[in-house]
C-alpha cells in the first residue's frame, strides 16, 4: 500500500505551500533508498515480512525448547525403566495382555530399539543419520533454487525462473516426502505419537516445521502458476524475494532442528 | 460460502468489461454507507471503532459475569452458583476481560490514533487490518459460543497444567478457550506486524521517532510485545491441543512430564501481556494530562525511555507468578531482583506524570480526572505489585484476594480508567460531539467509589487469609464483613461503568437536539496531529500530508514564544486545521476476502473440538479465501485514479496467512 | 512495483528494477555459499559420527550450526546487504530483537528447570 504516500492525484490536491518543505525531505531520505516514499525508505512488505519471522522465533523456541525438556524427561525416565513410560511405548493389545496377567511393562518388553536407547541413555539409536542428512541437503539445495529464481525474476529471465520456482517447490516436496516416510518409519518402530513424551514433542516440532514447508510449497506452486500466466515479471521481483525470505527462514529452522534434535545425543 | 455467492450477485449492471480483471476477483465492494460497507471495510478508523464496539459488547458479557461472582460470595456458604458454575464463570471473566475486552479497547485506540498521529493516510496494510479485526471477533465470539456447548472453560484463566488436561476437566470448556484464543491471537499477531509497520514506515515527513507522540511510542511498544507473546501463548495451546484432542502427552505426569513447562510458557507470554495491557492507558494518558495541564509533558524522553525498558524487562520477570510452584532458591531470587528493578521505570513514568500536573493550568474535566485517577489508582496497584517481588511476602499472599486485589487495581484501576479517559478525550473527534460533562463528574466518582469499595477491602480479605477461586466461604472465617462491602461496591462500579454509554447516548440526543453543532477540529486546543483535521477525522484522513518540524507540531504552530519565555498564541486550531475537503483522493478498496478468511477459522476450529469432518469445509473455505486475497490487487480496477502494478501486497500476505493457519489447523 | 520511480527508472535505463538489487550477490556467490554449507552438514554428520562426547561433540556441532544459520540469513535472506541500505540494519535489528529474545528467554526457562527443587 505503498501508494498511500505518495499519490499522484493526492499530489495534485496539496496546496502548493505544502510541497516544498516535503520535497526536501523526501529527497534526503530517498536519495539513496529503494522506497523513497517510505519514511524508512524500505519496503512495507519487506519489513512486515522481518517482523513476522521475528515472532516465529519465539514460536520455534518454544517447540525447540518443549522438544529438549521432554527428551531428557523422557530418557531419565526409561533408563529408570518406569513401567509408565515403557506401556506408553508399546501396542495398546500388549500392555492389555500384560495387565490380565498382572504384570506391568520391563525394559526387556519394548522393542530393540528402546532397550538401546535405554542403555545408552539417548535418543541417538532411533534416527536414521545418513537418511536425514539427505533431507537436510535437499533443503538446503532448495534455498539455492530459490535464490537463483529471484535472480532470474530480477534478471528478467523468465525461463530460468521458472525452472528456479518448480525446482525449489519439488526439493520441497521431496522433502515432505522424505518426513513422512520417516513419521511412517518411526511409528512403525513403535515411537507413537500419544505413548511418550519424546514422541508427542519430537512428531508436534517437525510436524509444525512440515507444515511450514507445506505452506511455502503451496506459494511456491502460485507463484509458479503467475510465472505462467505472465503476471511475475521483473518488477515483482519482490514477492519473489518476500516467498524467499519465508522459505530461507523454513530453511534454518531445520538446520537448528538438524543439529539439535538429530546430530546432538 | 454464502457470502462469495453473495459476490457474484453483487455485479453492477454498469460494470465495464473493458478492464481487464485479475484471475478470479469479483467486484469490489463500493458501498459507502450501511451493514455491507462496515463488513468490507479497510478503514483504520471504522475498524477501530469496531474494535471498540466489540470490547463494550464483551464487556457486558466480562461484567456480568463479575457481578454473579460477586452475588455469590455475598454471604458465607452462598449456594446462588453450584462449585462447577462458579469455576466456569470466573474463568470466563478473567479470560473475557484480558483477551476481549482490555486487549481490543488498546487495539481500537491504536487503530483509530495511530495512523492520525503519525500523519499517515492508512495503516500499512488495510486489508490485514480489516482481517484483524475480524478473525479477533470470530476467535472471541467462538469462545463465548462455549457457554451454550457445554459450558465454558473452568481452569481459571491461566489453565494450568494437568489441572487443564482432558482427566480433570472433561468438559469442551478448555477446548473453546483453546481454540478461540489462539484463533484471536492469529488477528494480534498480524495487528502487531501491520501496526509496527505503520509506525515505522508510514509516518509523515519530518516525522522522525523522537518526534513521534508518547502514545504512539506505547502503541509501538506494545505491539512488540504482543509479536513476540503470541506465539509462547500459541505453542502453549497447540500442546495442550495436541494433549486434549490428539492424544499427545506433553503434561501426562505418569509418563514423566513436567506441568511446570506450562506455567513457563504461560508466564513467558502472561506477563509481557500484563505491560501490553497497560501500557496503551500509560499513552493516552500522557497525552491527555499535557492537553489539560497546558504544559509539554515532563521529560517526553524518559517517557519514551522507560516504555521501552518495560517493554524489555517485562520478558524477564515472568517466574514471579511462580514463586511457590517450587522453582528453586536462585530462580526465585533472579526473578526476584528482576522484578524489583521493573518498577524503576514504571516509577519514572508515574513521577512524570506528576511532574506534568505540577504547576501546570490544570482543567479538571472527565478526561482529565480519569486521567489522574489511574496516576493514583494504578500507584496503589503497582506498590502492593512490588511487594510481590519479595520473595516470602510473596509465598504468603499467593492465591488469596490480596493479589486479585492487585491485578484488579492496575488493570481496571489501571488500564481501563486510562481508556475511558481515552473516550471522553477523543469523542468529539471520533464521533463529532462531546460527552456531557455533569454525566462524566458522575460516571467518574461513581466509578472511584465503586472500584476502591470493590477491590480495596480484597486487600483485607486477602491478608486474613481468603483464597482466590473458592466458590463458597464458611460463617466463622470472619470474611462476611468485606465481602459484602466488595459485593455493594460492585454493583455501584458496574453502573458507573455502564455510564460510560449512558452518557453516549444521552450525548448524542442533545447534540442531535441542538442541531448538530461542529465541536471544531480542536476543541481541547491539544498538540497533536490528529486534532488538526476536522471532527470527526474526514475519511481520507488529511488532504495533504502534514510537514513536520517539531515535537507536538500542531501546538507549536498554535504557539510561540515571546522574548520573555512566555507562550503567544499565533492561530487557534481551527484556523490551522486542514479543511477535510479534498476531492478524489486514493483510498484502498474494501474487500470481501478479510471478513471471509476470519469467519472461515472458527469453522475449523470447531472441527477439531466436534467432528475433524467439519474442518474439510472450513479449510475450503479459508483457501478460497486466501487465493480469492491473494489474486485480488490492492487496489479496485474499477476506480478511477487506480494506477498499475502496485498491488505486491496479495502474494506476500498470502504466505503470512498459510503460516498463521498452519500454526491454528 | 511501487518502488519503479522515476529516478530509479531512469538509473537502471529503465529495465524497471529497484536501485539495490545491482549489489546483491553474483549467481557464483551463491553457487559458492550453497557448497560451504553442503561441505559443512558434511562435516556436521561426519562429527557427530567420531567416538567424542560432552563439549567436545556439541560446541564444534552448535558452531557449525551457527555458521550455517549466518550464512544462509546473511547470503541468502540478503541481510548482509542490509548493512549497506542507507538506512542501516533495519531488517538485520528487527530479526534479532526475536531471535535474542527467544534464545535468552528459552535459555533461562530451560535453566529454571535444572535449578529446581
Amino acid at each position: 500500500m505503498t501508494d498511500l504516500a505518495d499519490d499522484p492525484v493526492d499530489a495534485a490536491a496539496e496546496p502548493d505551500a505544502m510541497k516544498e518543505p516535503q520535497e526536501v525531505v523526501a529527497a534526503e531520505a530517498g536519495a539513496h533508498s529503494e522506497h523513497p516514499e517510505t519514511s524508512l525508505g524500505l519496503s512495507n512488505m519487506k519489513l512486515a515480512m522481518w517482523l513476522f519471522l521475528g515472532s516465529e522465533c519465539l514460536l520455534f523456541g518454544a517447540l525447540i525448547s518443549t522438544f529438549l525438556l521432554s527428551k531428557a524427561r523422557f530418557l531419565s525416565e526409561l533408563v529408570v525403566g518406569n513401567p509408565d513410560v515403557i506401556e506408553g511405548l508399546l501396542p495398546a493389545e500388549q500392555v492389555q495382555t500384560m495387565a490380565d496377567a498382572g504384570v506391568r511393562g520391563t525394559l526387556s518388553d519394548l522393542p530393540y530399539i528402546f532397550q538401546e536407547m535405554a542403555e545408552v541413555g539417548s535418543v541417538e539409536p532411533i534416527f536414521d543419520i545418513p537418511f536425514t542428512s539427505f533431507s537436510s541437503f535437499v533443503l538446503l539445495m532448495s534455498s539455492l533454487c530459490m535464490v537463483l529464481a529471484h535472480k532470474a525474476t530480477v534478471d528478467g529471465d523468465y525461463k530460468n525462473q521458472r525452472i528456479w520456482l518448480g525446482a525449489t517447490a519439488l526439493l520441497g516436496s521431496i522433502f515432505v516426502g522424505g518426513q513422512i516416510y520417516e513419521f511412517t518409519a518411526f511409528y512403525r518402530e513403535g515411537l507413537t505419537f500419544g505413548g511418550s513424551l519424546f514422541g508427542s514433542a519430537f512428531y508436534t516440532l517437525t510436524g509444525f516445521h512440515g507444515i511450514h514447508v507445506t505452506g511455502g510449497i503451496l506459494m511456491l506452486v502460485s507463484l509458479l502458476i503467475l510465472s505462467f500466466r505472465g503476471k511475475l515479471r521483473s518488477d515483482r521481483a519482490e514477492t519473489v524475494e518476500l516467498v524467499g525470505l519465508y522459505w530461507h527462514f523454513v530453511d534454518i529452522v531445520w538446520v537448528l532442528i538438524f543439529t539439535i534434535v538429530y546430530l546432538i545425543p | 460460502m454464502a457470502i462469495i455467492e453473495n459476490e457474484t450477485l453483487a455485479l453492477p449492471s454498469g460494470d465495464d468489461p473493458a478492464v481487464e480483471r485479475p484471475l478470479g476477483v469479483f467486484t469490489r465492494p463500493r458501498n459507502q454507507t450501511g451493514l455491507k460497507n462496515w463488513l468490507t471495510t479497510v478503514d483504520h478508523k471504522k475498524i477501530g471503532i469496531m474494535y471498540g464496539s466489540a470490547a463494550m459488547f464483551f464487556l457486558l458479557i466480562g461484567g456480568l459475569a463479575a457481578l454473579l461472582i460477586r452475588i455469590q460470595l455475598a454471604t458465607p456458604n452462598n449456594t446462588f452458583l453450584s462449585a462447577d458454575a462458579y469455576n466456569r464463570i470466573f474463568t470466563m471473566h478473567g479470560t473475557v476481560m484480558v483477551f476481549l475486552v482490555v486487549m481490543p479497547i488498546g487495539a481500537a485506540f491504536a487503530n483509530y490514533l495511530m495512523p492520525l498521529q503519525v500523519g499517515a493516510r492508512d495503516v500499512a496494510f488495510p486489508r490485514i487490518n480489516a482481517f484483524s479485526f475480524w478473525v479477533f471477533l470470530a476467535g472471541g465470539l467462538m469462545l463465548n459460543t462455549s457457554w451454550f456447548l457445554g459450558g465454558g472453560a473452568d481452569g481459571g484463566w491461566f489453565n494450568y497444567a494437568p489441572n487443564n488436561g482432558i482427566i480433570y476437566s472433561p468438559s469442551t470448556g478448555i477446548d473453546f478457550w483453546n481454540m478461540g484464543l489462539m484463533i484471536a491471537g492469529i488477528g494480534s499477531l498480524t495487528g502487531a506486524v501491520n501496526l509496527i509497520t505503520t509506525v515505522l514506515n508510514m509516518r509523515a515527513p519530518g516525522m522522525t521517532l523522537m518526534r513521534m507522540p508518547v502514545f504512539v511510542w506505547m502503541t509501538l511498544v506494545t505491539q512488540f510485545l504482543l509479536l513476540f507473546a503470541i506465539p509462547v501463548l500459541t505453542v502453549a495451546q497447540v500442546l495442550l491441543l495436541m494433549d486434549r484432542n490428539f492424544g499427545a502427552s506433553f503434561f501426562d505426569v505418569k509418563l514423566g512430564a513436567d506441568p511446570l513447562l506450562w506455567q513457563h510458557l504461560f508466564w513467558i507470554f502472561g506477563h509481557p501481556e500484563v505491560y501490553l495491557m497497560i501500557l496503551p492507558a500509560f499513552g493516552i494518558v500522557s497525552e491527555v494530562i499535557p492537553a489539560f495541564a497546558r504544559k509539554p509533558l515532563f521529560g517526553y524522553p524518559f517517557m519514551v525511555f522507560s516504555g521501552i525498558a518495560i517493554g524489555f524487562m517485562g520478558w524477564g520477570v515472568w517466574a514471579h507468578h511462580m514463586f511457590v510452584s517450587g522453582l528453586g532458591p536462585l530462580t526465585v531470587s533472579g526473578f526476584a531482583f528482576a522484578t524489583m528493578f521493573i518498577a524503576v521505570p514504571t516509577g519514572v513514568k508515574v513521577l512524570n506524570w506528576l511532574a506534568t500536573l505540577w504547576g501546570g493550568r490544570l482543567t479538571l474535566n472527565t478526561a482529565m480526572l480519569f486521567s489522574i485517577g489511574l496516576v493514583t489508582q494504578f500507584t496503589i496497584g503497582g506498590l502492593s505489585g512490588v511487594s510481590h517481588a519479595i520473595a516470602p511476602w510473596d509465598t504468603q499472599q499467593t492465591d488469596t484476594y490480596y493479589i486479585v486485589a492487585h491485578f484488579h487495581y492496575v488493570l481496571f484501576g489501571g488500564a481501563l480508567f486510562g481508556f475511558i479517559a481515552g473516550f471522553y478525550f477523543w469523542w468529539p473527534k471520533v464521533f463529532g460531539y462531546k460527552l456531557n460533562e455533569a454525566h462524566g463528574k458522575f460516571n467518574f466518582w461513581g466509578m472511584v467509589l465503586g472500584f476502591n469499595l470493590t477491590f480495596g477491602p480484597m486487600h483485607i480479605l486477602g491478608l486474613q487469609g481468603m483464597p482466590r477461586r473458592m466458590y463458597a466461604y464458611d460463617d466463622a472465617m470472619g470474611f462476611n464483613t468485606w465481602n459484602m462491602v466488595a459485593t455493594i461496591g460492585s454493583f455501584i462500579l458496574a453502573i458507573s461503568t455502564l455510564w460510560v454509554l449512558v452518557n453516549a447516548f444521552i450525548s448524542y440526543n442533545r447534540w442531535k437536539a441542538a442541531g448538530r453543532p461542529d465541536p471544531g477540529p480542536d476543541p481541547w486546543d491539544a498538540r497533536t496531529l490528529e486534532w488538526s483535521v476536522q471532527s470527526p477525522t474526514p475519511e481520507h484522513n488529511f488532504d495533504y500530508t502534514p510537514v513536520v518540524t517539531d515535537l507536538d507540531d500542531f501546538w507549536h504552530r498554535k504557539f510561540v514564544e515571546d522574548e520573555n519565555h512566555r507562550l503567544k498564541r499565533v492561530a487557534t486550531g481551527a484556523e490551522l486545521a486542514q479543511p477535510g475537503n479534498a476531492e478524489g483522493v486514493h483510498l484502498p478498496a474494501p474487500s470481501y476476502w478479510p471478513i471471509v478468511l476470519a469467519f472461515s477459522l472458527p469453522v475449523i476450529g470447531y472441527g477439531v473440538i466436534f467432528t475433524l469432518w467439519l474442518t474439510i469445509p472450513g479449510i475450503v473455505l479459508m483457501m478460497v479465501a486466501l487465493f480469492g486475497w491473494a489474486l485480488e490487487p490492492a487496489d479496485d480496477p474499477d476506480v478511477e485514479g487506480h494506477h498499475d502494478g502496485d498491488d505486491h501486497e496479495p502474494e506476500g500476505s498470502d504466505g503470512d496467512d498459510h503460516e498463521l493457519v498452519g500454526a491454528s489447523s | 512495483m511501487a518502488e519503479t520511480t522515476l529516478e530509479t527508472a531512469v538509473a537502471d535505463g529503465g529495465l524497471g528494477h529497484s536501485s539495490d538489487h545491482g549489489d546483491h550477490p553474483t549467481e557464483t556467490a551463491y553457487w559458492q555459499v550453497f557448497a560451504i554449507l553442503a561441505v559443512l552438514t558434511a562435516v556436521e554428520v561426519l562429527w557427530s559420527y567420531l567416538p567424542l562426547d560432552g563439549v567436545a561433540l556439541v560446541v564444534p556441532l552448535l558452531a557449525m550450526m551457527v555458521v550455517k544459520f549466518v550464512l544462509v540469513a546473511g547470503w541468502f535472506m540478503h541481510l548482509k546487504y542490509d548493512l549497506s541500505i542507507i538506512n542501516g540494519n533495519v531488517f538485520t535489528i528487527l530479526f534479532s530483537f526475536g531471535l535474542v529474545t527467544a534464545v535468552l528467554v528459552y535459555i533461562v526457562m530451560i535453566a529454571a528447570f535444572d535449578f529446581q527443587i
